[in-house]
């Protein structure tokens, strides 16, 4: 859509986005191990606390924002949902009619909140800073074949295309008299009219795409030479290994108790 | 270079993942329904070309719609192990033969209809009988609620499916529901332990407040995560087994033959 091709566009500039993409993805992996598994405080408060020194170093504060907003239903489904029906809870600290909210489940439910939000964020400035197509070539290049690539790579690409079938798929579905407001069983009979027209419309050039495939030898044998090299440097390498290793560590000592961390 | 990954099952991966992805996202947010039907896709994939690549399907779509740009999702994530779960059964679904179409009439009909219809209740009878519903409904208040939902959707699945099948005289339609329904079960089973442990039991969505009324009731983190599983994943995946039924039964043979277990789905088609 206008869109300048990958290949054209400069190379990303920044400290954070010029690293490897193997690298940022290895940091937002072991975030979100870290957050979940390192029950408490610690865990995602450190987390958080990565994400928006990343955040700040990169400037996407404006970009987070939109991710912020998606969470939102979630974080406080999660606040709201602990804070009141936390079982077994009986420090009560607030009646709402039939609800009470206790301390226990306040407890639980912020931390909880702190460990999605640094998992949604973590994600965030994985999307943000690394553009698909460089992600792939470098795992491509570290060896990740070229039928896994061409399968996440195009998924990728085909996703927003859809979006936009669907979108016309339900205008002219309504306006054949598709209900997407009525009662629920009106609405359960508008899920044929709207997944079967764009399954099967999707499923449709699935033939000629791989008559064009095998025409050009994509099953040919052998691993092709990715031209387009990002740069990685020996410290990236390290750093990626000790976060990785590090993480799964930590972890796990958390986990079998013998490091107790508030 | 044939086998499970030929060039048409790699073609129809991706397809599948942004199918998955994209119905998802548009029943959710259009139809506002309860239910995801995110799994279309994988199970298509499962069922056409094999355990292992409907079950890589699943992983992907999840993994993908983690971290797609614009709709990345806030929690399905980790749920990519009960995607790659669904794939395998569709697999074994696959292997069986369950999709394929089996015209019936007169006593073969009838007998569809019993197997389907009873398979169903007695499911839900299962799931309306299981502990984790609360075995005192007036401990909370909300308990009897959950319960006469359980039996009304019991109820209007079993009317569904006998429906389905007498109208389309296939008695395909009772194998249709049984994997669909065994699907949901092993889905919500294996998707329970995930949500507690990760996000509390808790999806940002419509079906929280059944998480809530379960934990009103009494219930632990855990089991409000699997209850609230147990009662909107069978349902969902059994709407999208007929689904997929449908699609399947729409396609070409020509089409669907060339796929690795696709005669499978074309023996009984002249």
């Amino acid at each position: 859509m206008g869109r300048i091709p990958a290949y054209v566009a400069r190379p990303p500039v920044g400290a954070y986005r010029s690293l490897n993409p193997a690298t940022k993805l290895v940091v937002a992996l072991s975030t979100a191990l870290v957050a979940f598994g390192v029950r408490g405080w610690s865990g995602p408060l450190a987390m958080l606390a990565v994400v928006l020194v990343t955040v700040a170093i990169t400037g996407l504060w404006r970009s987070i924002r939109r991710y912020l907003l998606l969470s939102t239903p979630i974080l406080v489904s999660v606040l709201a949902i602990n804070t009141f029906f936390f079982p077994n809870a009986t420090d009560v600290l607030v009646r709402l009619g039939p609800f009470a909210a206790t301390g226990t489940g306040l407890i639980a439910g912020v931390q909880g909140a702190l460990r999605i939000l640094a998992f949604a964020l973590s994600v965030a400035v994985l999307s943000l800073t690394t553009p698909t197509d460089d992600l792939l070539s470098d795992l491509e290049r570290r060896g990740l074949g070229r039928r896994a690539v061409f399968v996440i790579g195009t998924a990728i690409q085909t996703v927003p295309r859809m979006i936009a079938r669907a979108a016309e798929i339900v205008e002219s579905q309504r306006a054949r008299g598709m209900d997407t407001e009525g009662s629920w069983a009106r609405r359960i009979r508008g899920v044929l009219p709207l997944a079967g027209p764009m399954v099967l419309g999707a499923l449709g050039d699935v033939e000629e795409r791989t008559m064009a495939l095998e025409a050009r030898a994509f099953t040919a044998s052998g691993r092709r030479t990715v031209i387009r090299e990002l740069p990685d440097s020996r410290a990236q390498r390290a750093a990626r290994w000790t976060i990785g290793l590090g993480s799964i560590a930590l972890v796990a000592l958390a986990l079998a108790d013998v490091v107790n961390l508030p | 270079m044939g086998g499970m990954f030929s060039t048409r099952v790699i073609v129809l991966m991706p397809v599948a993942i942004a199918i998955n992805i994209v119905l998802g996202y548009t029943v959710q947010s259009v139809l506002k329904l309860p239910i995801y039907l995110d799994s279309i896709g994988t199970i298509l994939v499962g069922v056409l070309a094999g355990p292992i690549p409907g079950a890589l399907t699943g992983i992907l779509s999840n993994v993908i719609w983690q971290y797609a740009p614009g709709i990345g999702g806030g929690t399905i994530g980790p749920f990519a192990v009960t995607a790659g779960v669904i794939g395998l059964m569709a697999g074994l679904w696959g292997y069986l033969g369950v999709y394929r179409s089996r015209p019936a009439s007169g006593i073969g009909l009838w007998a569809a209809v019993v197997v389907g219809v009873g398979i169903i209740a007695v499911l839900a009878w299962r799931i309306y009988t299981s502990p984790i519903y609360g075995n005192d409904p007036s401990a909370g208040g909300y308990g009897a609620g959950v319960y006469g939902l359980i039996i009304a959707i019991g109820i209007v699945a079993a009317l569904g499916v006998g429906g389905f099948i007498l109208v389309r005289r296939d008695a395909a339609g009772a194998w249709v529901a049984i994997a669909g329904a065994l699907t949901g079960i092993v889905a919500a089973i294996v998707s329970a332990p995930i949500a507690a442990y990760l996000f509390e039991g808790v999806t940002g969505s419509g079906v929280d407040l059944i998480v809530a009324a379960l934990r009103q009731g009494g219930q632990d983190v855990y089991n409000a995560s699997l209850g609230q599983g147990l009662f909107s994943d069978p349902i969902d995946k059994t709407i999208t087994s007929f689904v997929v039924f449908i699609i399947l039964t729409s396609l070409s043979s020509r089409v669907v033959a060339r796929f690795p277990l696709g005669e499978r789905l074309v023996e009984s088609r002249a």
